[in-house]
């Protein structure tokens, strides 16, 4: 039954990933430069690895299961927040990074068919790259991230329309415009109604059957993710990219009140497929034909790290936003996307555009993703060198930031010196309530939502088998966690991770014979309830005259 | 990605009816595969025995193998001996004894029921292991996964995984020269001792002089897997031996535990998908496989509960928790499905016994819960051989019967008899008895919660009756049958108390006890306080 082509592709990939990682480690290298290198090694410089269909559905998934998660971590109202800016940046971009592009390919001796593909190439920025990055960093969720986020999303849209328009020409200057047509009518009719049912889904049909999915965490992921490969599906049968299938489905799971917990259980499926993606995007190059093209490769790769962000900049401080949230939203878009590959190559299968040019675009993409990679994850120290040097002080920068006012103190400030309750059994609910009226600030945690309903103080849905769970309730600034649970694995793990962070834990001993573990593991106090228990037996009888004291 | 979606779909189906219907997911998601493929919902070339060809159905195959690997591996990352080092001894008779006598049994009835003597080898071991992601979830349900008798049957468990491992290796090689088979295990002890040294040495210390993030470890868990993977088909050996290798090496505190919320989001994504794919590639049997399933179960069903529950109680688990663990392992495992697999790749399995095999999964799997029912246990007590041999003793007057001594049982006992009350215990553990008898104080062997003890025990003449078993149903069947007594209980939660307070008891509970005492303890801790 097993194909071994398979797994030793697949087994290089991960392997030459995990290695890369680790020397990337060494070199402060973002993970997105190590895969893509990894596969560029694997795949174009040594030929251990070609690409199969096996791969590419893994690469999909990972697309998929990565907007998705970009959909939970977000919401309509989020959305709703940034539509005005991420529709005009969106468009605008497109607009004049088309234009600007086609003008330097003219200029650089490009013919006219070929200059057009290659402007239409650079407008495309990779919202896989800078998601995941976004992710790493855990700014999705801020302004600049929620911007980015949907100027991607309009982008996608536009990649949907061009990409349906190239379907529908046959090669040469056959234009079938019925095909077109019916293409066109059937992804804006498809997104309307996807992005209508998501919605309806969201208010008035998921709620109900997710809560009661909810107490069983495995039937809540594997719910989810049905969800997801459902719209991508829906998407698919309407020609919409997958992209908007899971970020739609992924959107109308974002308002239930467990999403935080289902994003943790997603994100390492989504680690192990998108890591896959990038090394196979990687072993995918070809980019022999780019060294007779080097000058003008080298030119529109400057363009799109620099002219591009440049473009953006402008178009968000007119829309009212600070430089600073502008700089670090036009950051995000210094590279050209896994679409512009897409793109080039039906152009080059259609008869459109020589072989030179999808050359030119593969690495054009390699440098620029690898390159915009450090600017995203260096984005803050960035922004402060650029401020510093007054590149930020022009007068067409100057904004009178009003649409970040309403911004201001929406963000809570983090738990500190709270104690951490985890596992809401009646011990877990005795100490969250006792602990309350005692005026300790107490966060209750349980993988079930039912049993944090109504309880004092804060509760967070989740496993603390998750490391991220635990960052989340705020291990780190913790003055005490105390474990209610009765799983001998948790508690060994959250002794030794409360070890680690040099944070008091007390553990629920659920056998005496865990006492010993729990001690090497530097547990300050276990609570044993058989053994208070039979005092607390002795007490009473003592005041029913039993045992006279 | 269509095919990933319908699989899903039918997958969250198969969970959801699980949930509600209160069983376990596997055998729904085999049976909603065999639902797929009887309404002719699968694609082309997705078919058993078949590589899906080069199509999208081929990609989905691959990573349906993949999910396997992966499957194999998480079971492997649980394989830490740590867990029931007190009961090593208990772990390896109990486990050994019942796979070997099981594949024997099971051997001859395949015989005897016209498959090939290669085929009857497959099933036969196929039905001498038990599923661990069954019982696990049985016994996490019933909170029983620390008590003695859970870590046993984690234990045995564990090691029935690893025989059938040996046995893959084996049968792999059947067909060839015996030198071959023995070229295999030896492969299989080098791979072995690679995944030891990895276990003890390498994989621990690079992780801790690394200190990777959860990506960074999630990759080197799969590059682990694979290098693994890549060994096993150096040495010509299964991939799904490489795999459960590459997991042992991941199996050591607190490695497991830093990598058990990761996988697990991987291990029930691959779980759903591989085993709604399995039942689809399988198929609906006809009637004559049902027959030859039915049968099949009946073995597992008669053979491993009285088997097991002997062994147990001889190596010194009370009658009652051996009965249970006995009525536990009363299913086929996944493991063993994973041997079909592996007998179809190799030709020895014919489509028909896998489906036989797999038709027994389900059918065991789905009877697991009834027969693991607490009630079931206590009904078959009186079969036991020895239990009606105790002779009547006059009931005692005027006692204090403590039921169920447990660890803490000499707290309570030491000030009553200290006062001259005349107390009585009951523990159905021969070890507690036989001590409670050199210390001298008075005690029954037997069941606290069964009449005929209670009786024997004097329960209704006794001034005070404290009911200290592990269950609470075993507290409210004492309150049922002693009325006018009065009858302490502890319990763990505020439901519990409730129910003890409705029947008429008194309950003390062990949370609010353990609560009261915490917060002693921090009111007087220094560095907590200094934190404030």
């Amino acid at each position: 039954m097993v194909d071994a082509l398979f797994f030793q592709s697949l087994g290089i990939i991960v392997v030459s990933a995990a290695v890369l990682v680790m020397v990337g480690r060494l070199i402060r290298m973002p993970a997105i430069v190590v895969y893509l290198l990894a596969g560029i090694l694997i795949g174009p410089v040594f030929g251990w690895v070609s690409m199969n269909p096996a791969l590419g559905l893994i690469s999909e998934t990972g697309i998929a299961l990565l907007l998705f998660l970009v959909g939970l971590e977000l919401s309509f109202a989020k959305i709703r927040d940034v539509g005005k800016v991420a529709v005009a940046a969106g468009i605008g971009q497109v607009v004049f990074t088309a234009a600007g592009g086609y003008l330097l390919c003219w200029v650089l001796g490009f013919p006219v068919m070929e200059a057009l593909f290659l402007a239409t190439a650079l407008t495309f920025s990779s919202t896989v790259v800078v998601v995941k990055l976004l992710d790493e960093k855990g700014e999705l969720d801020s302004l600049y991230g929620r911007i980015a986020v949907g100027i991607f999303l309009v982008q996608d849209l536009v990649v949907i329309l061009i990409l349906t328009f190239l379907a529908g020409i046959n090669g040469g200057e056959d234009v079938n415009a019925a095909k077109v047509a019916s293409g066109l009518g059937k992804a804006f009719g498809g997104m309307a109604l996807l992005l209508g049912m998501s919605l309806l889904a969201s208010r008035y049909i998921l709620p109900k059957p997710f809560r009661w999915a909810a107490r069983s965490p495995d039937t809540l992921l594997i719910w989810a993710l049905s969800w997801c490969f459902l719209l991508v599906f829906a998407a698919h049968a309407f020609g919409l990219s997958l992209e908007v299938g899971a970020f739609l489905a992924g959107l109308s799971l974002a308002q239930l009140p467990y999403n935080d917990d289902l994003r943790r259980r997603v994100h390492p499926l989504m680690n192990l497929f998108i890591a896959v993606f990038f090394v196979s995007l990687g072993v995918r190059m070809d980019a022999s034909g780019a060294a007779a093209n080097w000058w003008p490769t080298l030119v529109l790769a400057v363009f799109v790290l620099i002219g591009n962000p440049l473009i953006f900049i402008l178009i968000i401080t007119r829309m009212g936003y600070s430089r600073r949230t502008s700089f670090l939203t036009s950051v995000t878009v210094a590279q050209i996307s896994e679409f512009s590959f897409i793109f080039a190559g039906m152009g080059l299968s259609r008869g459109l555009i020589g072989p030179e040019i999808l050359s030119i675009t593969a690495l054009v993409g390699v440098v620029t993703i690898a390159i915009s990679s450090y600017m995203i994850i260096y984005n803050h120290p960035l922004h402060a060198f650029c401020e510093r040097i007054g590149l930020l002080n022009w007068k067409i920068f100057q904004t009178p930031n009003a649409a970040e006012d309403a911004e201001a103190g929406k963000h809570d400030d983090p738990l500190s010196g709270h104690i951490i309750v985890v596992g809401m059994n009646s011990l877990g609910l005795q100490l969250v309530r006792r602990l309350h009226e005692l005026g300790e600030t107490v966060l209750a945690v349980d993988t079930d939502p039912v049993k944090l309903e109504g309880l004092p103080g804060h509760t967070l849905v989740g496993s603390v088998e998750y490391l991220s769970v635990l960052q989340e309730a705020g291990l780190e600034r913790a003055k005490l966690l105390v474990s209610a649970l009765r799983i001998e694995d948790a508690n060994d793990l959250l002794a030794y991770r409360c070890q680690m962070a040099g944070v008091p834990s007390a553990i629920h001993v659920v056998d005496l014979s865990v006492v010993d573990n729990l001690m090497d593991l530097g547990a300050d106090y276990l609570m044993i309830p058989k053994v208070d228990g039979v005092k607390a037996q002795v007490r009473k009888l003592k005041e029913m005259g039993v045992i006279k004291s | 990605m269509n095919l990933f979606a319908l699989l899903l779909l039918t997958a969250a189906v198969a969970y959801g009816l699980a949930r509600w219907l209160r069983l376990p997911s596997l055998p729904l998601l085999i049976g909603g595969g065999m639902a797929l493929n009887f309404c002719g919902l699968l694609p082309e070339g997705f078919e058993l025995g078949g590589n899906g060809g080069t199509n999208h159905s081929g990609a989905a195959m691959r990573i349906l193998e993949f999910g396997l690997v992966f499957l194999v591996f998480a079971s492997g990352v649980e394989l830490n001996p740590r867990r029931f080092r007190k009961f090593g001894g208990t772990v390896a008779w109990v486990g050994s004894v019942q796979f070997t006598v099981s594949a024997v049994i099971g051997f001859f009835s395949s015989r005897m029921i016209g498959f090939d003597t290669l085929e009857a080898s497959y099933i036969g071991f196929g039905l001498a292991a038990s599923s661990t992601l069954v019982v696990l979830r049985q016994l996490r349900v019933r909170q029983a996964l620390f008590e003695p008798f859970g870590r046993v049957v984690t234990g045995v468990l564990l090691l029935q995984d690893a025989l059938l491992i040996a046995v893959i290796v084996v049968l792999y090689r059947l067909d060839g020269a015996l030198a071959g088979v023995a070229m295999g295990l030896g492969g299989m002890v080098l791979l072995g001792g690679v995944a030891w040294i990895a276990q003890r040495h390498l994989v621990p210390s690079l992780v801790k002089r690394m200190k990777p993030d959860e990506e960074s470890l999630l990759l080197w868990l799969a590059a682990v897997l694979f290098t693994f993977v890549g060994i096993a088909f150096v040495l010509d050996l299964p991939l799904i031996v490489g795999a459960f290798a590459g997991g042992f090496a991941f199996s050591a505190f607190p490695l497991n535990g830093l990598v058990r919320g990761q996988l697990s989001s991987l291990s029930d994504f691959f779980q759903a998908l591989f085993f709604v794919a399995l039942g689809a590639l399988v198929g609906v049997p006809d009637g004559q496989q049902w027959w030859v399933a039915l049968q099949f179960s009946a073995i597992v069903i008669l053979v491993t509960p009285p088997l097991v529950a002997a062994l147990a109680e001889w190596r010194g688990l009370n009658t009652r928790a051996s009965i249970e663990s006995g009525l536990l392992l009363s299913q086929t495992s996944e493991f063993s499905l994973l041997l079909g697999v592996s007998g179809l790749a190799s030709g020895h399995l014919s489509a028909q016994g896998f489906e036989v095999l797999a038709m027994t999964t389900l059918i065991t799997m789905i009877l697991t819960p009834v027969l693991c029912r607490e009630g079931t246990a206590k009904a078959l007590l009186p079969l036991h051989p020895f239990r009606k041999r105790h002779a009547p003793v006059r009931p005692p007057e005027d006692h204090i019967l403590v039921l169920g001594f447990g660890s803490a049982g000499m707290w309570t006992v030491k000030p009553l008899r200290a006062q001259g009350e005349r107390v009585l215990v009951v523990d159905d553990d021969a070890v507690v008895c036989r001590e409670l008898t050199r210390l001298g104080v008075p005690v029954m062997r037997g069941d606290g919660s069964e009449k005929a003890v209670l009786d024997r025990a004097g329960a209704s003449e006794a001034k005070l009756v404290i009911a200290s078993m592990r269950r609470v149903s075993d507290a409210l069947e004492v309150l049922q049958h002693v009325r006018g007594v009065p009858v302490i209980a502890r319990v763990f939660e505020e439901s519990d108390a409730e129910l003890i307070r409705k029947a008429g008891g008194i309950p003390v509970m062990n949370s609010d006890a353990s609560a009261d005492t915490f917060l002693e303890w921090m009111s007087a801790n220094e560095r907590i306080k200094n934190l404030d």
